[in-house]
């Protein structure tokens, strides 16, 4: 077998699971920080209530993005040698940067946000969650400058075969970078409101004792993902200005694209510079879910008097869309990803060379080793995530008092 | 400007060794069998830290990659089925540790405790290998053979997988006597002594079949700081033993911290200035040439790569120790009933 069919295959099903997790983890963290900031505020118990229970979800998903995380961030070394040979000088750099900024600091916020509760004082734990939020966008942020200079390489020189950074700032201000931040970011608001809204509205059928707790968290979700997918549309036909300009291989023919790839041909010999149909196809598609998921607009007057809930059937809507963003957030990444083929770094270095000398065998195990392991992981934990969010939210693990015969004046340290 | 990335690199990989080192010793330690009250309160114990701890080597292998890019690649590369095994290993760790609560059942709970076990094994042995394969070579880069996994399987890379191993269980034993209630520190102590002759022997195997290695001798370009590390390891680990007798938690913990910080300062001098060395049939080439060493300055990242990357690490990485010291600080102590239990 091909080693280089086998690393894209093992790079497209990690990246796709991770992005399921951390697609869920934007989202939801953002929710949280605005519901604990208003228990903080207003001082009520219904917000104390709502953030155990997201935040036990939103924890529970974190593991796998920490799990799947952690393999794509070997894989670059262990698959990709070339990658870092070639330009590991510029690509290189955000991704350390976030790994500082970002990860470091993310999950030891989160290590102290889980175990705080009833023993820092609630403004600290607070600022612990804002401290969460911030990083997990921050990551979100390098990572797609990395990307992005993929899709668009800018800021280098090549001198004897290799990319050296000139110039940092254009890194940032790549073009097709601003347009997809904001997409993956609203991306993460849908995905969030959406499963919030959702989960709120299983229970609310279900006919839940907890009517005003879930009522509440159905009409934030709601109104999240609505506002969300409206910039998501209008980030999502942004990109398509400079991607048309910059990457004309991508979706489809046009005199510019016959211009770049005579131009390949001359500088790096003659070969099929066409990225794969599959990059496209769903294109399409995402789209659609796009305008679909649009329609949480005609949603928003029901919650007028509760009409959403007294008629019913608005709620089983909200139920069935679940699953539509996360195949619009798949399908966008493979238009995106497939559709740089037959480059990793758009223009610059061919995929082919990018791959590193292992073993067919070798790659093959890995392959198949990951796929198995990450895959078993993301399906236990959505069992249990679904368990745990139709368990309801009397009594989550996530901020549980200490055992019942603990003192009743926990000693705030920072008191 | 290198050596201080080297440094820095290496002071991140040694911390993660250390402290992920107890969360993989602990790990290990739920294979005794014990009630499944005390299992729980052994992952307690590590509990506010866990998250915090894994980190260290998210950031070691970002520095590696922004710092070192040449050399992540080779290295990871040419250490693939190391990493493999250790990359299993943290996976299983961090998804074991952290769900094995959220089913209610017993019999789940169980099952996840031997996920964890499992897991723990494998990031120890496959560090261990990581470090044994460095100071014995990896196959040579660029040639186009590709890399199988014969080159890396030698008696010294087992012996210095298994030595790892052996002081990670040491040390989460001894972390263990440091955090858990006064009442269950007596018997922690004493498996902690009792693992001590395992690792004692593991760490002579190890140096015994290191010495009689000829890829080890031709890689290692320091051969008085090569032979220094048994030394240090086995002094340690025999202060970490008086410590624990005299029932000095924190002296103990301290030197078991230091065995396991140990090997990648001694690894990384023994080989200065080289990171890397190609190794094929050393009987064949005993002269290294010199496309067959990859040193320190050639695995850098070029200047303006670094001075970026400096800058912004100058205030940053006191930041990030500051609030490791937070998490630290917050959940010092040794734990108790009241704790909250979450893993
Ligand atoms: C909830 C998920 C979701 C939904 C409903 C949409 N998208 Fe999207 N789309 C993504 C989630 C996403 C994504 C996964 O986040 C991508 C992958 C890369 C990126 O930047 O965002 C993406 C990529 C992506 C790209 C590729 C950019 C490139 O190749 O560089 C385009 C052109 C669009 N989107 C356009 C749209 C339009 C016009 C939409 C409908 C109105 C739309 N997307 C809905
Ligand atoms: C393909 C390259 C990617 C790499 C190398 C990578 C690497 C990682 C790593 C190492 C972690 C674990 C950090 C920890 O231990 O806390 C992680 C988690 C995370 N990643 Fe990625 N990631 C990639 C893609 C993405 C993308 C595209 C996004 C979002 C736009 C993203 C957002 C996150 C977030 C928010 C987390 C925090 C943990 C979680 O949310 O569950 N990552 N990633
Ligand atoms: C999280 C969302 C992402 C998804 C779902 C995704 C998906 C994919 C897919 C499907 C491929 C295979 C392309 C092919 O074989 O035709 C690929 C390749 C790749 N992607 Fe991504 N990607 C994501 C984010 C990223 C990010 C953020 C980076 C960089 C920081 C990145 C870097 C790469 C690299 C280096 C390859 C391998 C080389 C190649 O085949 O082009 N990806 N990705």
């Amino acid at each position: 077998m091909d080693p280089l069919l086998l690393a894209r295959l093992q790079f497209a099903t990690t990246t796709s699971i991770h992005f399921l997790f951390v697609v869920v983890t934007l989202g939801l963290v953002t929710l949280l920080v605005g519901l604990q900031t208003a228990g903080f505020v207003t001082g009520k118990p219904v917000y104390e209530r709502l953030t155990r229970f997201w935040g036990q979800l939103y924890v529970l998903n974190y593991v796998l993005g920490i799990a799947t995380g952690i393999v794509m961030e070997f894989q670059f070394g262990l698959n990709w040698s070339g990658l870092s040979r070639y330009v590991g000088n510029v690509f290189g750099a955000p991704l350390a940067i976030e790994t500082l900024v970002a990860f470091f600091l993310e999950s030891t916020f989160l290590g102290m946000w889980i175990f705080g509760w009833h023993r820092l004082r609630r403004g600290i734990h607070l600022a612990l969650l804002w401290g969460v939020a911030l990083t997990a966008y921050a990551s979100a942020f390098w990572i797609m400058v990395a990307n992005a200079w993929l899709q668009h390489p800018v800021g280098y020189e090549v001198r004897d075969g290799v990319a050296h950074l000139t110039d940092f700032g254009a890194l940032l201000t790549n073009p097709t970078l601003g347009f997809a931040f904001g997409h993956v970011v609203s991306a993460g608001l849908v995905t969030g409101g959406m499963l919030m809204a959702a989960v709120s509205a299983a229970h609310l059928l279900r006919r839940t004792p907890d009517y005003a707790l879930f009522r509440k968290s159905l009409r934030i979700g709601l109104i999240t993902a609505a506002l969300a997918v409206t910039t998501l549309q209008g980030f999502g036909f942004a990109q398509f200005g400079p991607v048309g300009k910059l990457q004309p291989t991508k979706f489809g023919g046009g005199a510019d694209r016959d211009a770049l790839v005579a131009d390949w041909t001359t500088r790096f010999g003659p070969g099929d510079y066409t990225p794969p149909a599959l990059s496209s196809v769903g294109l399409g598609f995402m789209i659609l879910i796009g305008f679909t998921l649009g329609c949480a607009w005609f949603l928003l007057p029901l919650l007028w008097r509760d009409w959403i809930i007294r008629l019913k059937f608005p709620l089983w809507l909200v139920l069935l869309a679940v699953p539509l963003p996360f195949v619009a957030v798949i399908l966008g990444w493979i238009a995106r990803e497939v559709g740089r083929q037959p480059w990793v770094a758009y223009g610059l270095l061919p995929t082919g060379q990018a791959v590193s000398p292992v073993s067919p065998g070798l790659m093959l195990t890995s392959l198949i080793g990951f796929t198995l392991l990450l895959g078993t992981l993301a399906v236990t934990n959505w069992v249990l995530l679904v368990r745990h969010a139709a368990r309801g939210a009397h009594d989550p693990a996530l901020g549980r008092p200490p055992a019942p015969d603990a003192d009743h004046h926990p000693h705030p340290v920072f008191a | 400007m290198e050596l201080a990335w080297y440094a820095l690199l290496g002071l991140f990989f040694a911390t993660y060794l250390v402290l992920g080192g107890y969360d993989y010793g602990v790990g290990l330690l739920l294979a005794r069998g014990a009630t499944p009250g005390a299992r729980r309160a052994a992952l307690n114990a590590v509990g506010p830290f866990f998250l915090g701890n894994e980190v260290w080597l998210v950031a070691a292998v970002g520095i590696l990659f922004g710092a070192f890019p040449t050399l992540e690649g080779e290295l990871l590369s040419g250490l693939y089925p190391a990493v493999l095994g250790a990359l299993a290993g943290v996976v299983l760790v961090t998804a074991g540790v952290q769900l094995r609560s959220r089913p209610r059942g017993g019999t789940a709970r169980a099952f996840w405790d031997r996920v964890v076990v499992a897991g723990s094994v494998l990031a120890a042995l496959g560090w261990g290998a990581l470090l044994g394969g460095l100071l014995q070579g990896v196959p040579p880069a660029g040639d186009g053979h590709p890399a199988g996994v014969g080159h890396l399987f030698t008696p010294f890379v087992a012996a210095a997988a298994l030595a790892l191993l052996a002081l990670v269980a040491v040390h989460g034993a001894t972390f263990l006597t440091l955090r858990l209630p006064v009442a269950d520190v007596p018997s922690v102590a004493r498996l902690a002594r009792g693992l001590m002759p395992a690792a004692l022997t593991a760490v002579a195997t190890a140096t015994a079949l290191g010495l009689l290695s000829d890829r080890v001798r031709a890689a290692v370009a320091r051969p008085a700081v090569a032979v220094l590390l048994p030394l240090a390891l086995v002094a340690t680990l025999l202060m970490a033993r008086a410590a624990l007798r005299r029932g000095r938690a924190g002296l103990a913990f301290a030197a078991t911290s230091v065995a396991l910080a140990l090997p990648v300062p001694l690894v990384g001098a023994a080989l200065w200035p080289r990171v890397l060395v190609s190794t094929v049939d050393p009987a064949a080439a005993p002269q290294l040439t010199d496309a067959a060493v990859l040193t320190v300055a050639d695995a850098a990242a070029s200047g303006p790569t670094l001075a970026l990357l400096g800058w912004l690490a100058l205030p940053l990485v006191p930041a990030l120790l500051g609030f490791q010291a937070m998490c630290w600080w917050v959940f010092r102590g040794r734990t108790d009933g009241r704790a909250p239990v979450y893993w």
